[in-house]
Formats: C-alpha cells, structure tokens, sequence
C-alpha cells in the first residue's frame, strides 16, 4: 500500500501525436488522493485528450500512467475504470432513452446481475443484489439532489441535472478516483452555486477528484491544486490562488 | 383445414423462436446477423444426426443443437466483434454461405442436396408427438420457453447492459462494462436459442435439405424481427404471427408456384421499405431502434 | 504448373470483377456509411439493361453496354436521390437505411426473377466468346476486355477523384462530412455523385457476367456482400485498397482450387477473412482504427 500522502494516479512522461499534431507532449504530473486537481490551459491545450489517454480510451505513444503504482496503459478502457479510474464526458453520453435510476444502476458493478449463466443459475443472489444495488442508487440521487426524478428519462433533465447525472453515474461506481470533464460548463450562477458544492463533497467520502476547468475564476472555488497545461506539455503546478495571479500564465491563457 | 391451422401454428412456434433469439441481437445490442438461418441449419442438422446415429432423443437433440448453435456463432463472433463497426454483418453472411457450403457438399455426413430422411418424430415424457395438434402444444411451448429465457435476459442487469451497450458503447466502457464480451456472450446465446427451433423443425418435418436454410431465409427472419418492432420482446411474435399467414393467403389466389415465391419476397422486400417510412420501430415498436452506429472510423479519405 | 498459371489467370479474371464491384461499393459506403446493399440490386439490373438493350431493342451489344452502364448509374442516384435521402430527411438512422437497403434488393431481384424467370438470360457476344492462347494459359477475349476495364475503370476513377473539383469534393466529405459541410460542400450533392460513380463501376462487372454465363435475378446479393468482404480486407475508405481486395479474393478462391475441391471455394475465402480480421482488421491499405470522437 502506498502512503497516503503519496499520488495516487502518475502521468510520465506521456506523450500522444495524431497525425502530425503533438496533442500530449512529454506530460508529466500526478494527483494527490482525496484532494481536487483542476487540469487548466487554454484550448487544444490536451486535456480531454489527457483524459482519454488515462482511461484506455487512446493509447499514449510513449510515456507511462500509473494507479497506486500499477501501470494502466495497454488496458481497456473498462479494465481502468474497474481498477477505480471512472470519468465523465464533455459530452455527456448519457443513456437518453433510460431512466435516471437505470443510468446511475448501470454504474453498479453487478457480477451476478450481468452474467448470463448466473442470472439463470442463482436466482436469488441475482434479486439480492439487485435490491442493493436499487437502494445504493437512490442513496447516490439522493447525494446529488435528483432522488426524485428517479424515474424520469434521462433526456428530460435540465442541463445542469444531466451534468449531475453522469457524476452521479460515476460515483456508483466505486472508482476511487473521478475524472470529471468539465462539471460546471454551460451554468448559470444558481446552478453553479448547486453543484460546486456536490464536487467538493465527493472528497469528503473519499474520492480524489481530477477535473478539467475552463473558468479561471471557477477554479479556486473549485479545486486545491491546479496542473497549467499548454500545447499539451505541464506548464506550471501549484495552488489555485498561485497559479490564476501568475501573469505569464494568464497571457497564455487569454491569449493577449 | 384443421390441419392446415395446425401446421401454421407449428410454423409460427418455430418461427417465433428464431426471431426471439435473433432479436436478442438485432433489437437489444443493435448487431445485425444474416447467419441465423444457417445457425437454424446447424440446430436441424445436428439433432437429426444425433438422432439417426446415435438414437439420441428429444431433449438429447435439443440439447446438441443449442451447443452446436452456439460454437458455430462463436467461431465467428469472437473474432469478429472484437472490432466495432459493421463487420459483424459481413462476417455472419460469410458464416451463412461457409455453412450452407457444409450442408450441401459435407455428402458423408449431411447426404448433400438429398438431404436426411426419416428423423423420428420427438418423443416426449414417454409418448411420441405426432398428431398436428400436440406437435402444435410442443411448438408452442417451446417457443414459450424461448420467451421466457429471454425475457430473463432481457430484464435484468445483464440486459441493461446489453442496452446500454447498444445505445452508447463508449459509456458502456468507460461504466466498466466489458463491451466485447457482451456482445460475444449474446450473440453466442442468441444462436444457441436460434438452434432450437431447427431442432424443432427437423423432428417435425421429419425430413431436412439445405434448401430450408438459405440466405433469403435469413433475412425473412431478419423482416420477421423489423416488422413486428425489435424494441420489445412480443414484436417478433407478432412479426411471426402476421407474416406466416402472407403465403398462406397467397395460396388461395391461383398463382403459380414459381412466380408466387418471389412475389411473396417482393412483398416481405416492400414491407421492410414502406416500414422504414412509415413505422422505423415496427409493429408494436415504441421508439425508433437505435443501432448500427456510425463505426468508430472518425476519417477514412478516400484516396 | 500450366494448371496453377492457368489458375492464377481466372483468378485475376474473376478478381477484376469482384474488384469493380468492391470499389463501386467501398467508394459509396467510404463516403456516405451507407451499408448499401441495394448495390447488389443495381449490379443485377445492369446485367439486365444490357440484356434487353441487345436482345428486347435490337441495339448493336457495345451500344447497349454503354447505356446500360448510363442506365445503372441513373439507378444508383435514384436510390440515393429517392430512398435514402427521403429516409435522411424524416431523421432516419444508419439501421433505417441499411434496413431500406436490403428491403429494395430483394424486391429488385424478386421482381426480375417474377419478371424474367430465374434462368440465366443468354446474350450474343460474337467474337468476345473466342478464345485467346497467352502461352499455356486460355482465357476468352471477354476475360482479357474484364482485366482491361478493371484497371481502366480504377485509373479513370482515381484520376477523377485527384484532378477535378467533384473528385476532391467526394474525398473531402469521406475524409470529415462536418468538415466539407463547413467549407460549403452540399453532401446532398456529393452523395448523389458518389452514388452515380460507384454503380457506373460497378455495373460493368454485372455485365461483363452477364455476358459470359448469362444475367441472372439473384446474382447481385453475393456479388455486393463478396465486394464487402474485399473492401474491409483492403481497408474501409481506400479504394487502391478496395481494388486489391477485390484481386485477392478471386485469386483466393482460383488458387485454393488447386488444392481444394471448387464447391469449397467460398468456405475459403471466408475463412481467410475471418483470419484477415482478427490479425489485420484494418485492412492492406485502411487507416488504424480510432475510437470515435469521445
């Protein structure tokens, strides 16, 4: 077991081309547990891409990630997220045509429920463990504030509430550390005020937090340490007051 | 007439089979299969082997059939759903045209274009089926059976998945689930259930030849499945149930055998179009189905 | 060894023939992802215009040819112009179309079948049907006219789509349909073009068939899902790669008759290609697949 002051997940050294464009350049940082790091840069800095990369969904062309000392590359993207990797998209993804119970559910691992073979030879565990799993998914809604609209289809959220949804879908998973794409994008004040709340609270029961931010002015409130990333190579690190008073990073961030 | 009503209702019990079981794709992974008529074959062959050479019985023969179903899909879905995209659809008409292949020149073994004769009719709990009405119970309840498994299947974690898996399977992924072991796993078990009804089939008929088991078969299979609605279980009954008594009515207008079957295809050809403007989701469909997405080929120029 | 030249020549052959229907479909389904299985429907009745442009109207064979290769393309566009792009328009999905697909290509091949009996319909090819020595191996002069179209039809459509502004238009919307869209293309348009091009190559095969062994109803449904195993094995989205699918597969399936009884040929070729996807899935000449946009 690593320290608990130790990183929890290690960027080395990774690097990622497409064509003849160099997304990722050399990047290296790590994300301490149970603290939030907001990955912050201007556009087409490669942050979504260093999500991708993390999570199995690209592979890095050199370079290495590690969780708690294990290597995740090479591994597909659901090998990472059972290993407690899970991330959020930019775009959501979420399952429109379900209900909001059925998304979060579909976050439950359920060795019995989604095997074939037992589903028919135990029958009993399999309605055990969906009764669980049921319970473990409203008590997750209930977390994020849309216990009530269980029921409705997912694409019958508000923005903000499907924004909640897919970390909601997230969480149940169990992964220990979140990747949250963007969680506050597109809100307006009160809906802000709603859910900066949740993100910091995912600490409090246990998770670290990996997040992508656009808002300069968002991201003090939101996380407590803060990785620059520009032209896909790790700028500067440090705390969020540090960072956003930088005036070399603001120009690159503004573009002046 | 009687009689009549009864062979429909045999046809419509195995025919409900294999658009359950080839539904478990279609409709709820969203995979397109143009092999279940050979994987039908494969069911009818088998327990009519095992029945003829080794005297195995009924359920002896159900059984074999579902296992060789299952291995004949798997050799092909294993390597070919390992890659998303359309391969699928490719790779299981290879399948259709590979076993048809076997069925029509394996001469040893399947007797070739001459087919096998005088499989015995089933024999069940101790007395043997062989009027039209208790073969009619038998069909029936095996396709009740068949319903029921995948009703289970369906209705349940693994089936969420499977949906979840057909609707976005990058979420799928990125939620943990193991996206090409599902689908390996459905199509595998969806071909195992398909196998059934060939079992069904030969030991009713009595009398099997590859001419049952082709290309255009699959497809009606596949028309059975669209037109009665693969978002909900009971569409494919109701697919069977409506166009089985489509020849049976042709029948009475006095056409020629050899014009009436392509008119009958031409028909089924219709339909699947006329559906797709009119009615997407089928019969008792409720949504529009939402497969086959774009393959992850983000740019492919042409060049 | 004058067995397995002569084999290697009727390969090529029969490989210039799957290869003009692969590029026809691969350059469709590369540009608008249609699985146009409908393309067996327009290789079936382009074996038919020309039939009844000889036989019905009396017409001299190349003239009838040449119309019905005109007429196999207007068939092509039409199903886009008709079918497709109306299902578009209603928001229909990839499934919808596939779906519309296979549904006109069994009515086509049905209706010709009901029409024309499902006997093999003679044409008159006159002097084509001799045959010519090249040292051991034989072939007949419509052999040699398959091997010469195929590679005049693929230099004709590579040179199309290099040199001139419609070309470069088809290969801007294959390469990124947002993109083309964005730089003022009219997909519509392209689509259209793409469907006229692809049934124009693909209809001399039908032909080329037709002329040698007679037109038959339900040709077209091997040929197109033959053209689709060749442009997967060559790679989605290039058509060199389509081409040499199309050669491959003829190739596979003479030569495997050296060793193997011919009734096993397609066990074959699907074999190969069972193999081809899980060491190679891309193809000879196709892109690495990426995930899609995430």
């Amino acid at each position: 077991m690593p320290s608990a002051s130790g990183p929890i997940i290690t960027v080395q050294g990774v690097s990622k081309a497409f064509g003849g464009i160099q997304a990722v350049d050399d990047c290296t940082f790590d994300v301490a547990p149970r603290l939030i790091t907001g990955l912050i840069g201007p556009n087409g800095a490669g942050k979504t891409t260093i999500f991708n990369l993390i999570t199995g969904f690209l592979r890095p062309d050199r370079g290495s990630v590690r969780f708690k000392g294990e290597e995740l590359v090479g591994l597909p993207p659901h090998e990472v997220e059972r290993r407690g990797v899970a991330r959020t998209f930019q775009h959501l993804r979420l399952w429109n045509k379900m209900t909001v119970l059925d998304n979060v559910l579909l976050g439950c691992q359920s060795p019995v429920g989604e095997n074939a073979l037992t589903l028919f030879l135990r029958p009993a565990a399999v309605r055990a463990q969906e009764a669980r799993d049921r319970a473990r998914a409203l008590e997750v809604l209930e977390f994020f504030g849309l216990r009530h609209q269980a029921h409705e289809l997912a694409e019958d959220l508000a923005y903000p509430e499907q924004k909640l949804l897919s970390m909601a879908r997230i969480f149940a998973t169990d992964a220990e550390v979140l990747l949250l794409d963007e969680p506050t994008s597109g809100f307006d004040a009160d809906s802000l005020r709603r859910v900066i709340p949740i993100v910091r609270r995912l600490v409090e029961h246990g998770k670290t937090v990996l997040l992508i931010e656009h808002n300069m002015e968002l991201i003090s409130q939101l996380s407590d340490e803060v990785v620059f990333l520009h032209q896909g190579h790790v700028l500067a690190r440090g705390a969020p007051a540090t960072i956003t008073r930088d005036p070399a990073l603001t120009e690159i961030y503004f573009g002046i | 007439m009687t009689a009549y009503l009864a062979h429909y209702l045999v046809m419509v019990g195995i025919y409900s089979i294999l658009a359950l079981s080839l539904n478990l794709l279609v409709g709820y992974v969203g995979i397109f299969s143009l092999a279940h008529a050979a994987i039908y074959g494969v069911g009818a062959y088998a327990s009519a082997l095992v029945a003829l050479h080794l005297g195995l019985g009924f359920w002896g023969g159900l059984v074999v059939a579902a296992v060789a179903g299952a291995c004949a899909a798997a050799l092909v879905a294993i390597p070919s759903l390992r890659v998303a995209g359309d391969y699928y659809i490719v790779a299981s008409f290879g399948l259709q045209v590979v076993l048809l292949t076997v069925f029509m020149n394996w001469t040893d073994v399947t007797n070739g274009h001459a087919g096998l004769p005088g499989i015995p009719r089933p024999r069940v709990f101790g007395w043997v089926v062989d009027t039209p009405f208790e073969y009619v119970a038998l069909a029936l309840a095996l396709a009740a059976l068949t319903y029921a498994i995948c009703h289970r299947l369906t209705h349940s974690a693994f089936g969420r998945v499977l949906q979840a898996i057909r609707d976005d399977e990058i979420a799928a992924a990125a939620m943990g689930k193991n996206v090409v072991l599902n689908k390996i796993v459905i199509a595998t078990i969806s071909s195992a259930l398909g196998a059934l009804a060939g079992s069904l089939y030969a030991h009713y008929i009595t009398y099997i030849n590859p001419s049952s088991f082709a290309l255009h078969e699959s497809i009606f299979i596949m028309s059975l499945v669209i037109l009665g609605g693969s978002d909900r279980l009971a569409g494919p009954l109701v697919g069977a149930f409506i166009l089985l008594a489509v020849p049976e009515a042709l029948k009475f207008l006095a056409i020629p055998d050899t014009v009436a079957a392509p008119m009958r295809q031409v028909l089924y050809g219709a339909l699947l179009i006329i559906f797709m403007f009119v009615r997407p989701e089928g019969i008792l469909g409720r949504a529009r189905p939402k497969a086959l997405e774009p393959p992850p080929v983000t740019s492919h120029a042409i060049g | 060894m004058d067995l397995l030249l002569q084999l290697l020549a009727t390969g090529l052959v029969v490989g210039s023939i799957y290869a003009l229907c692969a590029v026809g479909w691969g350059l469709i389904y590369g540009t608008t992802l249609h699985f146009h299985v409908a393309h067996g429907a327009v290789f079936s009745l382009a074996a038919y215009y020309a039939w009844a442009g000889q036989q019905l109207l009396g017409l001299p064979l190349i003239v009838a040819v040449v119309l019905a290769i005109l007429a196999a393309a207007l068939s092509g566009l039409l199903i886009d112009l008709l079918l497709y792009q109306q299902l578009e328009r209603r928001g229909a999905i990839r499934t919808t179309v596939f779906i519309s697909s296979l549904g006109l290509l069994i009515v086509v091949e049905n209706v010709l079948a009901m029409v024309f009996t499902p006997d093999p319909l003679r044409m008159d090819i006159g002097v084509l049907h001799n045959a010519v020595q090249l040292g051991p191996v034989f072939l007949t002069w419509l052999h040699v006219l398959a091997v010469a179209l195929a590679i005049a039809g693929y230099l004709a459509l590579m040179a199309f789509l290099k040199r001139s502004r419609a070309g470069q238009a088809i290969r801007a919307v294959s390469s990124s349909p947002e993109m083309a869209r964005t730089v003022g293309i009219d997909l519509g348009r392209v689509h259209l073009l793409t469907y006229a091009l692809g049934s124009a190559i693909a209809a001399p095969a039908g032909i080329i068939v037709a002329m040698d062994v007679g037109a038959e109803p339900y040709r077209g449904t091997t040929f197109v899902l033959l053209a689709s195993v060749g442009v997967i094995m060559g790679g989605i989205g290039s058509i060199p790669g389509a081409m040499v699918g199309g050669v491959f597969l003829g190739l596979l399936e003479n030569l495997g008759v050296w060793q193997i009884p011919s009734e096993w040929q397609s066990a074959i070729s699907f074999g190969v290609f069972l193999v081809f996807i899980v060491v190679r899935p891309r193809g000879f000449f196709g892109r690495r697949i990426q995930s899609a946009e995430i």
